[in-house]
């Protein structure tokens, strides 16, 4: 009985005790100033306030006034554009656990603003938030002035306080975005705020771009984040967070699991600035989830859906061919756009610390058994090319002489005997004296290029060598290469319009071994593989990781040139990348009452919808859809800009 | 086994036309795909090289170099039968000159191509130019076998554990009971999803199908269970049992000589219907490609390619639905005559 007693007892003070606890939790939570102010406080280095005195006299200030619009002066404002979502998103959170997915560029990449944008003719900054900013190579430091007209989408004005505020919430932990953490920890040094308006940003390197570091930061609205918290990944994760940008998502757009609608804000601070005026002109946007792309394809050609991305081959060709009735009526343009920027690394990733594919001799040997170019010529139809190295497009940073190893069964037969697989088995696969067939697991998590890895199975089969393919969901496919557990695996990085590509992350031996070397150079034997990076090839070389530690603090863009070439030469000769295809446009298909600019889109755009250059002309799509009905044809358009075309 | 009555039954079977020619039909479809290597392959049914004779379509792959060309990996025999027009030498292949695997276009481009004679792709070919009928022939090859080797398992176990139930009785009966509960309350699907999403790729493709297959098989025996155990219990309680048990026969004399033959007809009947659920179920999870790994060919994974292509290349989906649905056709046909023959309705008075 006494037992009891004292069991209730505990009990009950335990429940006290959470109840406690929980409420305090919460109280905290509703407002945060006051850690904000304090992390502030404990990290005057990095934290700032100074006065708008100290702002240093002799700057050069810039503001991209002088680089030409981007857009059409022709463009609409008005009209609803429907397009597809592949899944539902997740959350609508910008950063955290599933923030990441496709549904992004409609709410941050492609939408919001950062204090400048890289013009995407040009390559150079036109300002976005900033008003005008400057560059101190000698300090490292970057000026920024705030347009003092920016508003949130709430009405807020944006201020010096939400880049302070920026750095607090990437550097906190709440956010559950390691990532994001390091990036904002280590790339930046300093935020100095001189007024509401005015602030300074100091990098640790005086990179040739280095004011991209800076220029293109977003800044993160205080004022909404008040209950930033532990609790930050549930409690943001159907809230829209205020944006800077011509979008917005208003609470009743989002049906869930079926569609969601953006809303352009009438009252946009940016609506007539020079670079923004003829931009983002739909009324609405409405997304709706349709997974099966057989099935959009259906919905375009209903015109439910107002574009559709023909890049692949048998849509391009045989889905809607140029006789198509559509096409040949007028009603739907097919347009093909040529463009320049970094290319996704689409290619065999070679795992070299695995058994077998540790001889370079073998790595070898697979280059010339992978038939890329048959897969191109036939399966692709000759439209995409062969990519050279792992860093196309980077102009002067990528090799221009460099060629991928060709196909070549004799070629691949030589290197394959010389690591000791000469005979064949009775299925025509190599093997080598210990009975060890000449067999690797070509894994992939992208579904939609199961045939292409069939080919290459096929055509490997000629060389002896065996390729066991695995397909995997995408999620499933990540993992296994985060994890270091694959064979070879083929997969592509995106990549972002930068000046100049990066090695550290896919080549640096920290990113293959905990500790690859020891002390004077050798291989350490008792080294482990590291997960969760993205060296996928497991490459880890002196040499080359003496390259990159000279490239990232280089400061010289001539020296950067020279290293990217070396370090490129040193991976083709490591041999654990097979170069697969890149694509050097975009095609689509839409119909006629969506306009583009007179030479479609720019220079460095990475698809037509990017940058938010069509409108809509919502008379004239009655007047089509009327026409079609009766049969009345307009001109027909099939149209190739090249203009971009290398 | 061939009781007279067993006899009737069959000969009543034979007197259901349908369901016997479709039974004809489905053997004769057996043996044929048995043999297949010899209708559907890319390797010559016979080579007469310089006065040699090669049969390559059993047996070890011969390098280009066996016939006088410059290469070290298997001959291409349709390319040699043509280097070989105008000499001495011969080759003759099957009527179907491709394998399920090969990519081949006449056009150089890996694409749908509609059914053509003079190239020999009878069904045409799918999206990277494999031949259609190859790869259904061989995907039926494998539908077939699988649902052969899935009944024979689900049978050997449900038979096996039903029979023990109802013979035995009592605690052994109530675990039982108990636990294929629990058991046929795991959803089937999900967990062969689970379970194969896990394999890794470095099995070859037999044992990722013989890991399937058991994946099947654990999850479905159960449901035999239960009409075995009634006819079992039904059986036990007749008076031929009795005057056995008397007479002092063992326990597995009396199973395997008086209770088994006299329960079988009615799992007889259920079989040509457990074959059409392993043939729709492996090409379901195929169609949502959680079966066979590619390149294996199959019927799911053409109604696929097929439903995908809808307009621009029907003739994948009209040959992998018309083969999915005589197939089916055929088998349930079966089902039904054997149902009929073997009903027991019919030697009573009550109907």
């Amino acid at each position: 009985m006494h037992n009891q007693v004292l069991i209730f007892l505990l009990l009950s003070l335990w429940l006290i005790g959470c109840s406690d606890s929980s409420e305090q939790l919460d109280k905290a939570s509703q407002d945060n100033t006051s850690e904000v102010n304090s992390y502030y406080a404990e990290n005057p280095d990095f934290f700032t306030f100074s006065a708008k005195e100290a702002l240093p006299q002799n700057l050069t200030w810039h503001t991209g006034m002088d680089l030409p619009d981007i857009g059409s002066t022709l463009a609409i404002k008005g009209g609803t554009e429907y397009a597809r979502l592949d899944d539902f998103p997740r959350t609508l959170r910008v950063v955290g656990p599933d923030s990441n997915g496709s549904f992004r560029p409609y709410i941050l990449d492609d939408v919001s603003m950062q204090l400048a944008h890289r013009h995407p003719d040009e390559f150079v900054f036109y300002p976005g938030l900033a008003d005008s900013w400057a560059i101190d190579r000698a300090t490292k430091t970057i000026y920024v002035k705030l347009d003092t007209n920016a508003r949130w989408s709430d009405g807020a004005p944006v201020t010096s306080d939400d880049f302070m505020f920026m750095f607090f919430f990437f550097q906190s932990s709440y956010i559950v975005a390691p990532w994001y953490n390091n990036w904002y920890g280590t790339q930046y040094t300093n935020i100095t705020r001189f007024d509401e308006h005015t602030f300074s940003i100091t990098v640790p390197d005086a990179k040739p771009d280095m004011d991209s570091r800076v220029l293109e930061l977003r800044p993160i609205p205080q004022h909404f984040f008040k209950q930033l918290g532990e609790d930050y990944v549930e409690r943001y994760q159907w809230k829209f967070q205020p944006t800077t940008g011509a979008y917005m998502i208003r609470d009743e757009d989002i049906k869930k699991g079926r569609s969601i609608t953006l809303t352009r804000l009438e009252n946009w601070w940016a609506k007539d600035k020079k670079f923004w005026r003829n931009r983002f002109n739909l009324d609405r946007i409405q997304l709706n989830v349709i997974r099966d792309t057989p099935k959009v394809f259906e919905a375009f050609k209903r015109g439910d859906i107002d574009q559709f991305s023909l890049s692949l081959a048998e849509y391009w060709y045989d889905k809607l061919p140029n006789d198509d009735p559509d096409v040949q009526g007028g009603y739907i343009h097919k347009t093909t756009f040529y463009n320049q920027r970094p290319r996704p690394t689409y290619g065999l990733w070679i795992n070299s610390a695995r058994p077998l594919l540790d001889t370079k001799d073998i790595r070898i040997g697979i280059n010339h058994a992978t038939n890329w170019q048959l897969v191109i010529d036939n399966y692709f139809r000759g439209d995409y090319a062969r990519m050279r190295t792992s860093s196309d497009g980077y102009g002067e940073f990528s090799h221009s002489t460099l060629s991928p190893r060709s196909f070549d069964i004799a070629l691949a037969g030589q290197h394959f005997s010389k690591a000791g697989f000469s005979k064949r088995a009775a299925d025509g696969i190599l093997v080598n004296k210990e009975g060890q067939r000449l067999s690797f697991t070509l894994s992939t998590g992208y579904e939609s290029y199961k045939d292409v890895l069939t080919i290459l199975k096929e055509e490997a089969l000629k060389a002896g060598l065996e390729f066991r393919i695995e397909m995997l969901d995408g999620t499933a496919g990540w993992k296994k290469v985060q994890e270091k557990k694959h064979d070879i695996h083929f997969a592509a990085f995106g990549v972002n319009l930068e000046m100049y590509p990066r090695y550290w992350e896919t080549y640096h031996s920290v990113n293959a071994y905990d500790a690859a070397f020891t002390e004077d150079g050798a291989v350490n034997p008792e080294r482990r593989l590291k997960t969760q990076s993205n060296n996928l090839e497991s490459m880890a070389s002196l040499d080359m990781d003496r390259l990159i530690d000279q490239y990232r603090i280089s400061e010289s863009k001539h020296q950067m040139i020279d290293l990217a070439h070396r370090m490129t030469e040193l991976h083709h000769e490591y041999a654990s990348f097979v170069p697969g295809f890149v694509q050097d446009f975009y095609r689509l298909g839409h119909w006629r009452w969506v306009k583009y600019p007179d030479g479609f889109n720019h220079k460095h755009s990475s698809d037509a919808q990017e940058f938010h250059v069509h409108w809509i002309d919502m008379d004239e799509k009655q007047e089509t859809l009327a026409n079609r009905k009766s049969g009345v044809p307009y001109a027909q358009a099939i149209n190739v800009y090249d203009q971009f075309a290398q | 086994m061939l009781t007279p009555q067993t006899l009737k039954k069959l000969r009543r079977f034979r007197d259901i036309k349908r369901g016997y020619y479709s039974f004809l039909i489905l053997a004769g479809l057996l043996i044929i795909v048995t043999m297949g290597e010899l209708l559907v392959s890319d390797r010559a049914l016979v080579v007469s090289y310089e006065g040699e004779l090669f049969f390559p379509t059993y047996g070890d792959f011969h390098p280009g170099s066996d016939f006088g060309l410059d290469y070290e990996y298997e001959v291409n025999y349709r390319d040699l039968g043509r280097s070989f027009e105008g000499s001495e030498n011969w080759l003759l292949m099957p009527p179907v000159p491709y394998s399920p695997l090969e990519n081949h276009a006449p056009s150089g481009i890996f694409k749908p191509v509609g059914p053509s004679l003079a190239e020999q792709h009878y069904l045409g070919t799918d999206t990277t130019s494999r031949d259609i009928l190859a790869r259904l022939f061989y995907g039926t090859r494998i539908a077939l076998y699988f649902s052969l080797a899935f009944m024979v398992c689900v049978y050997g176990i449900g038979i096996a554990i039903g029979c023990a139930m109802g013979y035995f009785g009592g605690v052994f009966d109530l675990i039982f009971q108990r636990l294929i509960e629990i058991w046929s309350n795991i959803p089937f699907l999900y967990m062969v999803i689970i379970v194969f999403s896990v394999i890794p790729a470095t099995f070859s493709v037999p044992v990722r199908i013989m890991i399937l297959l058991t994946v099947m098989v654990l999850f479905s025996w159960t449901s035999m269970t239960y009409y075995m155990r009634t006819e079992t219990y039904k059986e036990k309680t007749r008076d031929y049992i009795a005057s056995a048990r008397i007479i002092g026969a063992s326990n597995t004399r009396i199973i395997l000589r008086h209770i088994l033959p006299n329960v079988l007809s009615t799992l007889v009947t259920f079989v040509p219907f457990t074959i059409v659920s392993a043939i729709t179920a492996i090409t379901a999870l195929d169609f949502l490609g959680f079966g066979l790994p590619p390149p294996t060919p199959s019927l799911g994974e053409l109604l696929k390619q097929g439903t995908a292509n809808l307009r621009t290349a029907p003739w994948i989906v009209t040959s992998a639905f018309g083969t999915l649905v005589i197939l089916l056709t055929l088998v349930t046909f079966i089902g039904e005559a054997v149902r009929e023959s073997f009903d027991p309705k019919k030697f009573t008075i009550y109907r």
